[in-house]
C-alpha cells in the first residue's frame, strides 16, 4: 500500500486519506452493528403486531445534526490539504512540459533542456530531482490522457487545448511506475511511463549532458 | 378481463385469475401500463443478460496478467457496451419499468396519464437500444469510447458508424425516458384515488416523482451533447475541437451535468423499492415517512450540483464547491439509513428473498456511500480517480446497491404481476451466490485501485498482490453469474409450475395488495377508503387507521 512517503504532496494527501478511513470505519462498523442488531433481535417471533410508531422526532434530528458535523468536519481536512498539495511554488527552480499523445508521452525540461519522447513499446523516464520544487505543465496533443504516478498518489488530465500546472517535490529516490488513467483508444494500457527520482547531483549532471548532446 | 375475479380482493386468497393471454399482436399494441411494465422489464432482463455476459469476457481477460484474451478494440467495445447497456438499458429502464406497473396501482388510477404516450416511450427505448447494439455488427464494431464518451476521442478519435449509432441509439431512450418521467409525474399528480392526498402515496411513488423531476433536469442536457457530438462527427462542428477553438473541457461539464444526476435516476427508485419492502417484511410502517421525502428531494437539489467532482483531476473546476456540495450530499443518504433501520427496530422481522436481498442492498449500498464520501475530497481523489477503487464504489452503488434491490422488488411483486410465486428455495440459493459473488469480484478491486490499477485496460503486468486480486474478482463474477442463472431458471420454473399467490401473499400494506394478482385491466372493482399511506394494513387493523399509533 502506497505510504505518502514519496513527495511532499503525497503525504498530505495520505493524511487526508487516513482521516477519511478512519472516519468510514467508524460510521460503517457503526451502521453494521445496528443492522445486525436489528435483524437479529427483532426477528419475528410469534404473531403478536409490533409496535407501530412512525418517528421519533428526536432521533431524526439527531442522525441528520450529526452527519452535518461529520462531512463538515472533513471538509475542513480535505480542503485544508488541497490547498497545500495545489499550491505552487513562486519560482520553482524545475520546469517541465509534459504532453500526452497516443500513445505514449513526452517530457520537454525548460530553459534548453532536453526532450524525452516515448513510444509505448520504449516508456519514456522522467528523471525528477530530490528535495528540489519541479513545476509540471500538462496538456495533450490529440485526445485526453491522465498522468498518473500511484506511489505520489497523485494524477493530473492531460486535456487538448487546456494546460493545467501542478508542483512535486519528490522526497524519496527512486524508480516510480507511471501510467495513463485515461481511456484515450487502443494502447491506453501501453501507454507508461518511469519515474526516476535521484539526488540533485545527479540530475544536475543529467541536465547538463542532455543540454550538450542537444546543441 | 378478469374483472370477475376481483370480488376476492380483501378477503382470503382466491386462485389467481386467468393470465390476460395476448397474442403477439396484442403485445406489439397495448397500452396498458401492466403489459408496458413486462416489456420493459423483461427487455432490461435481456440487455442485463447481454450486458452480465459482457462483464463475464472482460473479468476472463483480466484474470491473469499479461494474457489477454480479447483484442485491444474489442475489449474497449466490451467496457463500453456494459457500462452503457447497464446504465441506459439496464438500471434506469428498470426502475422505469416497474413504476409502470406499480405506480399506478399504488395510487389508485385505473392506467398511466397518457397510454399511447407511454407504449411510444417503451418502443422508443427498445429500438434505441437496439441500435446502440446494432454497432456490434458494422464494419469497424461498436461504440469504443467508454460509457462517458469524452471528446475528442468520441469525435475526432473514432472514425467508426458505431460512435454515431450510440449518440443516435442513446438520444432515442433519453426522448423516451423524457416521456416517462413526464407521464410518472401527470399520473401521480392527476390520477390519485379519492382520499390518496401527496402525503399518503407509498414511498416508492415519492422516489419515482423526483427521479422523473431529475430526468427532466438531466436528460435534455445530455440529448443536446449526444446532438453536439454528431454535429462535430458529421456535420462540420468544432464544438469540442481545441484545434478550431472548441473546447474538450466542456465537453466533461456537460456530460457530467448529466452524468452525476443520472446516478441518482439509478438509485432513488430503488430506495423507493427497499422503503415498500422492508416495512411489510418487519410489519410496521416506514419510520419517518416525511423526513424520507423531504430528504429525497434534497438528494435532487444537491444532485444538480456535484457533476464537477467528476472533473476534479482536470485542474480545470473550483475543487472546494464541488467537494462541499458532494460531501453534503451524503447527510440526506445516511437519513435514508435511519429510516430503513428505524423501520425494522422492535419490529417482527422475517426474512423470505425479498427481505434478504432488501438486507444485502443496506448492507452493499453503505461501502458504496462511504467510498462515495471518500471520492469527494479532491486530495483523495487525486489518488483514486480512474483507478479500481472507483470502479469498485460505483458497483457497490448499482450492483451491490440497485441491482441487489431491483431482485429484491422482483421476488416482492413478481406474485403481483404474474400470480403466481417465486421459488424461496432457489431464492435463498440465489441471495448467497450474488451476496458472496458481489462480495467477492468487487471488494478486491478498492485494493487493486489503491495499488494503482487503472481502470479500461486490456491487461496488466504481473506487479505484487495485482495477480491474485484479479483471480478472485474473476472467480467472484462467476459465482454471480451463476446466482444469475439460478434466478433465471426460477423465473422459468416458477412460471410453468405455478403456486398460485392470492392476491395478497406478504400481508401488503400498500393498494395494489387488495386488487387481484394479475390485477384486472383497469386495476380496481372498488378502492377501499385511504387515510394513510398502508391502506390495505388499514383495512386489516382499523384500530390503526389513519396513522395512529395504535390502541
Amino acid at each position: 500500500m502506497p505510504d505518502g512517503a514519496a513527495t511532499v504532496q503525497a503525504a498530505d494527501i495520505h493524511h487526508v486519506w487516513v482521516v477519511f478511513l478512519l472516519t468510514a470505519m467508524g460510521v460503517a462498523v457503526t451502521v453494521y452493528v445496528l443492522i445486525f442488531w436489528s435483524i437479529i433481535k427483532y426477528r419475528r417471533r410469534d404473531d403478536r403486531l409490533p409496535p407501530q410508531f412512525r418517528h421519533h422526532t428526536l432521533a431524526e434530528a439527531a442522525f441528520t445534526a450529526l452527519p452535518l458535523l461529520i462531512v463538515a468536519v472533513l471538509f475542513a481536512v480535505s480542503y485544508r490539504a488541497e490547498v497545500r498539495v495545489d499550491r505552487l511554488a513562486s519560482d520553482p527552480p524545475v520546469r517541465i512540459r509534459v504532453t500526452g499523445f497516443q500513445w505514449s508521452w513526452r517530457f520537454e525540461y525548460a530553459g534548453g533542456g532536453p526532450t524525452v519522447t516515448g513510444t509505448p513499446d520504449h516508456p519514456p523516464v522522467l528523471m525528477l530531482p530530490v528535495g528540489r520544487p519541479v513545476r509540471i505543465d500538462i496538456t495533450s496533443t490529440d485526445v485526453d490522457h491522465t498522468f498518473f504516478v500511484p506511489a505520489f498518489l497523485f494524477k493530473r488530465m492531460a486535456i487538448p487545448g487546456f494546460v493545467s500546472s501542478f508542483d512535486l517535490v519528490v522526497r524519496r529516490p527512486g524508480d516510480y511506475r507511471g501510467e495513463c488513467a485515461e481511456f484515450c483508444g487502443l494502447d491506453h494500457a501501453a501507454m507508461n511511463f518511469t519515474v526516476s527520482a535521484v539526488p540533485p547531483q545527479a540530475f544536475d549532471e543529467w541536465l547538463r549532458r542532455g543540454r550538450t548532446a542537444v546543441r | 378481463m378478469n374483472a370477475a375475479n376481483g370480488a376476492s380482493a380483501a378477503g382470503a386468497p382466491a386462485l389467481p385469475p386467468p393470465a390476460p393471454r395476448l397474442g403477439l399482436l396484442g403485445w406489439l399494441t397495448t397500452t396498458n401500463h401492466k403489459q408496458i411494465g413486462i416489456l420493459y422489464m423483461a427487455t432490461t432482463l435481456g440487455f442485463f443478460a447481454l450486458s452480465g455476459l459482457m462483464a463475464l469476457v472482460i473479468r476472463a481477460d483480466l484474470a491473469v496478467p499479461n494474457h489477454p484474451l480479447v483484442g485491444r478494440q474489442e475489449y474497449a467495445e466490451l467496457f463500453t457496451l456494459h457500462g452503457t447497456a447497464m446504465i441506459f438499458l439496464v438500471i434506469a429502464p428498470f426502475g422505469l419499468g416497474m413504476a409502470n406497473y406499480i405506480l399506478p396501482l399504488q395510487v389508485g388510477a385505473p392506467d398511466m396519464a397518457y397510454p399511447r404516450l407511454n407504449a411510444l416511450s417503451y418502443w422508443l427505448f427498445l429500438l434505441g437500444g437496439l441500435v446502440v447494439m446494432s454497432g456490434l455488427l458494422t464494419r469497424d464494431g461498436a461504440a469504443a469510447a467508454g460509457w462517458f464518451a469524452y471528446a475528442p476521442l468520441s469525435t475526432t478519435g473514432s472514425p467508426g458508424t458505431g460512435m454515431d449509432l450510440w449518440c443516435v441509439g442513446l438520444l432515442m431512450t433519453s426522448a423516451s425516458s423524457i416521456m416517462t418521467a413526464i407521464n410518472l409525474i401527470a399520473t401521480t399528480v392527476l390520477y390519485r384515488a379519492p382520499g390518496m392526498t401527496m402525503w399518503r402515496i407509498p414511498v416508492f411513488c415519492w422516489d419515482m416523482v423526483v427521479t422523473s423531476l431529475i430526468i427532466l433536469m438531466a436528460f435534455p442536457p445530455l440529448a443536446a451533447t449526444l446532438s453536439l457530438i454528431l454535429i462535430d462527427r458529421r456535420l462540420g462542428g468544432h464544438v469540442f475541437d481545441p484545434t478550431h477553438g472548441g473546447s474538450a473541457v466542456v465537453y466533461q461539464h456537460l456530460f457530467w451535468f448529466f452524468g452525476h444526476p443520472e446516478v441518482y435516476v439509478m438509485v432513488l427508485p430503488f430506495f423507493g423499492m427497499i422503503t415498500e419492502i422492508i416495512p411489510v417484511f418487519s410489519r410496521k410502517p416506514v419510520f419517518g415517512y416525511t423526513g424520507f421525502v423531504l430528504s429525497t428531494l434534497a438528494i435532487a437539489g444537491l444532485s444538480m450540483s456535484v457533476w464537477a467532482h467528476h472533473m476534479f483531476v482536470t485542474g480545470a473546476v473550483d475543487d472546494p464547491f464541488f467537494s462541499a456540495m458532494s460531501l453534503l450530499i451524503a447527510v440526506p443518504t445516511g437519513i435514508k439509513y435511519v429510516n430503513w433501520i428505524g423501520t425494522m427496530w422492535r419490529g417482527a422481522i422475517v426474512f423470505p428473498t425479498a427481505m434478504l436481498f432488501a438486507v444485502g442492498f443496506l448492507l452493499n449500498f453503505l461501502l458504496g456511500g462511504v467510498t462515495g464520501v471518500m471520492l469527494a475530497a479532491p486530495p483523495i481523489d487525486f489518488w483514486t480517480n480512474n483507478t479500481y477503487f472507483v470502479v469498485a464504489h460505483m458497483h457497490y452503488v448499482l450492483g451491490g446497491g440497485s441491482m441487489f434491490a431491483a431482485v429484491a422488488a422482483v421476488y416482492y411483486w413478481f406474485p403481483k404481476i404474474t400470480g403466481v410465486m417465486l421459488r424461496e428455495t432457489w431464492g435463498r440459493l440465489q441471495f448467497w451466490l450474488m451476496f458472496v459473488g458481489f462480495n467477492a469480484t468487487f471488494w478486491p478491486m478498492h485494493l487493486l485501485g489503491l495499488w494503482g490499477m487503472q481502470r479500461r485496460i486490456v491487461t496488466y503486468p504481473p506487479l505484487p498482490g495485482w495477480q491474485a486480486l484479479n483471480l478472485v474478482a474473476t472467480a467472484g463474477a462467476a459465482l454471480l453469474g451463476v446466482g444469475v442463472i439460478v434466478f433465471l431458471a426460477n423465473i422459468w420454473v416458477s412460471l410453468r409450475r405455478p403456486v398460485p399467490a392470492g392476491a395478497d401473499p406478504w400481508g401488503g400494506f400498500t393498494l395494489e395488495w387488495t386488487t387481484t394478482s394479475p390485477p384486472p385491466e383497469f386495476n380496481y372493482e372498488a378502492i377501499p377508503p385511504i387515510r394513510s399511506e398502508r391502506p390495505a394494513f388499514d383495512m386489516r387493523h382499523p384500530e390503526f387507521a389513519g396513522g395512529a399509533d395504535g390502541p
